[in-house]
């Protein structure tokens, strides 16, 4: 290239001095003369190549220095756009590794997109339940899975030498390794025959475990620890990150096998199971979906007589799903709301910032009209104040990025409950990726209604002075009406969610629970040595300890109870009955309550009000075991309109039938948003089945975590091989509870909060323009005898316009865009009338204020310099 | 050839001289000058220092291309030729003279 130029003004000099060599001039001379007339050479050699190096990126470096310029030219706008931007592109940021690190990414098991969750689903409340003999009738005769694997998650009673502790354990089939296709870090995993009654004792440990209880023994393979007092030899230890089901820190067989599983019979005990699943290659949905069905109905033939018993024969199905998606739980909706409002957010921002630049390219239109009379072209112009977009964005983006690894920091250290179940949040590549595009696209998106507007500006009107002022053009002044309303409109959408589920919560945590979590502290035991192996032995050891706990000072009272309300852990069992007196009924149409027992104070401990009869007494005794109590919805459901006291019912035959003596107040027994079911309690005191594993309820006079200690130290004294654990407070589990509204009122709260000072931001300019615009009009109106309240209605009616269209429009977003919203609310409906009404006005106030003051700027305009201005 | 008969063309004159001198056939920069001075009749002379500059950016914006040839005298040289689009901006731009000529004209004689 260098060369060739170089040659080519070579020949130009050779022809220059042939020329004057014809002419009849010496060679000397030619060549001197045609030098001179050339004149610098090297300096037009600079210039042809100036000529040829205006390339885009030349233009594009000229670009953004002119850019940098012009930020600097005006400071607060910079700051103003950039703090918008770090604040938007942070938010979204941090709920894009939420989403990231517990949505997309996935699991760390190879080929874990062929993972499936497979489970039976039966009833007409869709129950996920499956049953052992299903499962190996599924894993023989499906055609769509290389493994089928079956598990239980439980939880075992740990003792060594020091301690006793209680350890999530998983049972699992023998495949259950090899469907997560896992290779043990040491030792070996469960063999193929190593299931069932006789299976021999063997256990594998997790990685966390071997680490923290068994310090790192590399020697662990083959030594034996003691689990629910049975000793079982290690056989191996998973490598880190092999933590399914999450939290488990030991694997051992399943007691049972498919000889003593199948076939299904209703008199046989049956296991329930989960099953997790490796799909074969290639095998589509369809195809997956069509075996499984096959397989339904194949299994329901094979057992006619057990579905039509329960009833569930027509409706019990099959079921495959990602095991990621099942995995990711209840945060799934909520993710994708929130994901969907910090988007919301962005979206306002973009429209704000565009506004912004709209009002600074009105006062550069000059500026930009000298340019293009200066020869650049309307592209070169768009490119230009597209670049200035992104200089703006790009530094937002990365304090954007800051500001997200600062709230992921945070919420890791703080691990809120809703985020306790999953892994760590990461700042990753793709993330940093979204992060980046996005910043992208938003310095586009923001910057392409200014770069437009300011391509359109004629030439002739701009640089005619004295039109200056009112050659804003009508399409800008348009442009930028149209997105303060998007962006009223949008933080409307934002408002109302923020306000359904503000008021979701406040019905949830004003839920009357029907009983006193004041003070009420709450555990478990898990019975799992051989002494306790009869009831009695059970039930002297729960005396012993309610003997021993009552003697502690701070204690009022104590109980115990096969179940922890709002324990997320359930034990009692459905029952089928019939009410006696009336027509027997089938099996499937007979009314269902569910059962649990309870300790004779139970009722005074939890503070539960009698309502009719009485509870438990010195009556009811292992001699005198019919007594049931009830709850109100069981009597209003049941045996409505009917005095319950003295009613019989009976639920299998052979059994003696249970006396209702008395009702006492429905309590929210297990999840707080769900409508408590008709209750039986029965009482420990009538010999009824103590479980092993135990809820203890101690109320205290004060703080009931002060009390912690102590319990523990009796429950050692009692035994000292069985641990206490899930220690919480009674308001401990209420406040769990309700953590994930909270998680999400919090997050949404915080995004509608941003939008709406963004909005307000949006109509100030506008309207603070529109004032500036009109100075002379104005000016002229109040010289005409204008008073106050013409020019604060002229100002105050257009913001009223614009607020009235964006509430329209917000109105519709919102009910268009209710049902996202759903499944995430409770007692009140997506389309809540109060939500829905009171946030309009909310808005329309907002907007009012943020115009009022533009509006006292008009009000105050003083004639004279008005028209002087022009 | 004298300093006064000289003319200084503006940047858009001398774009619109080239393109015009090439329609002609292809040329090499010294003819274009040459040929613009003599048809001319010497009252335009084109400086070198724009010439080539002007021929590199005309290149740049592909209303003309470049190739090496060999000249009547045997020197090899880089002759350039209208591509279809510097056909089409030559139409555009000899439009815009003759209306901004005629304009001016106009104004020089009614004004």
């Amino acid at each position: 290239m260098e060369d060739e130029l170089d040659e080519e003004l070579r020949s130009h000099l050779e022809f220059q001095t042939r020329k004057h060599l014809a002419a009849g001039l010496d060679p000397k001379e030619a060549q001197r003369r045609s030098r001179v007339e050339f004149g610098a050479v090297e300096l037009t050699k600079e210039e042809c190549r100036d000529e040829r190096r205006v390339n885009v990126i030349d233009n594009f470096i000229q670009d953004v220095r002119y850019a940098m310029r012009v930020l600097r030219r005006d400071p607060m706008l910079a700051l103003t756009a950039m703090l918008t931007l770090a604040i938007c592109i942070g938010a979204n940021t941090t709920v894009f590794s939420l989403v990231n690190s517990i949505i997309l990414r996935p699991l760390s098991y190879p080929q874990s997109e062929r993972l499936y969750w497979v489970s039976e689903r039966m009833g007409k409340d869709q129950l996920e339940l499956s049953h052992a003999p299903d499962y190996y009738s599924l894993r023989e005769q499906n055609k769509v899975f290389e493994d089928v694997a079956a598990y239980d998650p439980s939880t075992v009673n740990w003792t060594s030498a020091e301690k006793a502790e209680q350890l999530d354990s998983a049972q699992v089939a023998p495949s259950f390794f090899n469907v997560l296709s896992s290779q043990p870090l040491m030792g070996r995993y469960l063999a193929r025959a190593e299931e069932g009654p006789k299976a021999s004792p063997v256990v594998v440990l997790s990685y966390s475990f071997w680490r923290s209880r068994m310090g790192s023994d590399p020697n662990i393979v083959g030594k034996s620890i003691t689990l629910d007092s049975l000793q079982r030899t290690v056989i191996g230890v998973m490598p880190q990150g092999f933590d399914y089901p999450k939290g488990t820190q030991v694997w051992v067989p399943l007691p049972f096998d498919d000889a003593s599983q199948r076939p299904r019979l209703i008199s046989r005990p049956m296991w329930i199971v989960n099953m997790v699943a490796r799909l074969r290659p290639n095998i589509s949905q369809q195809q997956l979906d069509t075996d499984l069905d096959r397989m339904a109905i194949a299994i329901r033939r094979e057992y006619p007589k057990e579905f039509t018993a329960v009833g569930f024969l027509d409706s019990m199905n099959i079921l495959a799903r990602p095991l990621r998606r099942q995995m990711q739980g209840d945060l799934r909706p909520a993710l994708l709301v929130l994901s969907g409002a910090v988007a919301l957010v962005l979206l306002i921002a973009c429209a704000n910032l565009a506004n912004l630049l709209l009002a600074r390219a009105t006062a550069r239109e000059r500026e930009l009209a000298v340019r293009m009379a200066l020869g650049s072209g309307r592209a070169r112009i768009v490119r230009q104040v597209l670049t200035e977009s992104l200089a703006l964005a790009v530094p937002g983006g990365l304090a954007g990025i800051l500001m997200a690894a600062l709230a992921i920091a945070y919420l890791n250290a703080s691990k809120p409950f809703v985020l306790q179940s999953y892994p760590p949040i990461s700042l990753d590549i793709s993330t940093l990726t979204f992060t980046f595009t996005l910043t992208f696209v938003t310095g586009l998106v923001f910057g392409i209604a200014p770069a437009f507007a300011a391509a359109g500006i004629s030439i002739q009107d701009a640089l005619k002075s004295a039109s200056h002022m009112q050659s804003g053009g009508k399409r800008a002044t348009t442009l930028r009406h149209v997105l303060v309303v998007a962006e009223l409109g949008l933080s409307l959408v934002l408002l109302i969610g923020a306000g359904l589920l503000a008021r979701s919560f406040i019905a949830l945590a004003r839920t009357d629970l029907g009983f006193s979590a004041q003070n009420l502290l709450t555990l478990r035991v898990n019975l799992v040595n051989s002494r306790y192996a009869t009831v009695e032995s059970r039930a002297q050891f729960y005396d012993d300890l309610l003997g021993r706990i009552l003697r502690l000072p701070m204690v009022q009272r104590a109980a115990v109870a096969t179940d922890i309300p709002l324990s997320g852990e359930r034990h009692w069992g459905n029952l089928r009955f019939q009410v006696v007196g009336r027509s027997p009924l089938p099996l499937a149409q007979r009314p269902t309550a569910d059962t649990t027992v309870v300790s004779g104070d139970f009722f005074r401990t939890l503070g539960i009000p009698l309502r009719n009869g009485r509870t438990f007494d010195e009556q009811d005794s292992t001699k005198a075991a019919d007594s049931i109590v009830i709850n109100e919805a069981f009597a209003k459901k049941i045996l409505p309109g009917e005095d319950p006291i003295g009613r019989y019912i009976s639920s299998r035959k052979g059994s003696p039938d249970w006396r209702i003596v008395g009702v006492v107040g429905t309590i929210r027994s297990s999840d707080l948003g769900a409508d408590p079911p008709p209750l039986i309690y029965r009482c420990t005191c009538q010999g009824n089945s103590f479980l092993s594993r135990m809820g203890i309820f101690v109320k205290t006079t004060g703080d009931a975590r002060q009390a912690v200690r102590a319990i523990e130290e009796e429950v050692s004294a009692t035994d000292r091989n069985t641990p206490v654990f899930d220690v919480k407070t009674m308001e401990d589990r209420l406040n769990d509870s309700l953590a994930s509204q909270e998680f999400q009122l919090v997050l949404i709260g915080t995004f509608a909060s941003i939008a709406i000072i963004l909005a307000a931001v949006g109509v100030y300019g506008v309207m603070s323009y529109l004032v500036t615009l009109r100075t002379r009009e104005i000016g002229i109106r109040v010289a005409m005898g204008a008073r106050l309240e013409h020019v604060l209605r002229l100002v105050l009616g257009e913001s009223f316009a614009l607020t009235g269209v964006a509430i329209a429009a917000g109105l519709f977003g919102a009910w268009a865009l209710s049902r996202y919203l759903k499944s995430l609310l409770y007692g009140v409906t997506a389309l809540d009338g109060f939500t829905f009404a009171i946030m309009p006005l909310g808005l329309a106030g907002i907007a009012i204020a943020a115009s009022l003051v533009p509006a006292l700027r008009a009000s105050r305009i003083d004639p004279i310099t008005a028209l002087r201005e022009e | 050839m004298t300093s006064q008969s000289r003319l200084d063309l503006l940047q858009g004159t001398l774009d619109l001289l080239i393109l015009r001198t090439l329609q002609t056939g292809p040329m090499h920069g010294w003819a274009i000058s040459e040929r613009i001075q003599q048809i001319s009749r010497e009252v335009l002379r084109v400086n070198q220092g724009s010439l080539y500059p002007a021929l590199h950016r005309l290149e740049h914006q592909g209303w003309i291309k470049a190739e090496w040839g060999i000249s009547e005298l045997g020197r090899r040289a880089r002759f350039y030729q209208l591509t279809a689009s510097g056909r089409k901006q030559l139409e555009v731009e000899t439009d815009n003279w003759a209306r901004l000529a005629d304009a001016i004209g106009r104004v020089l004689e009614e004004a």
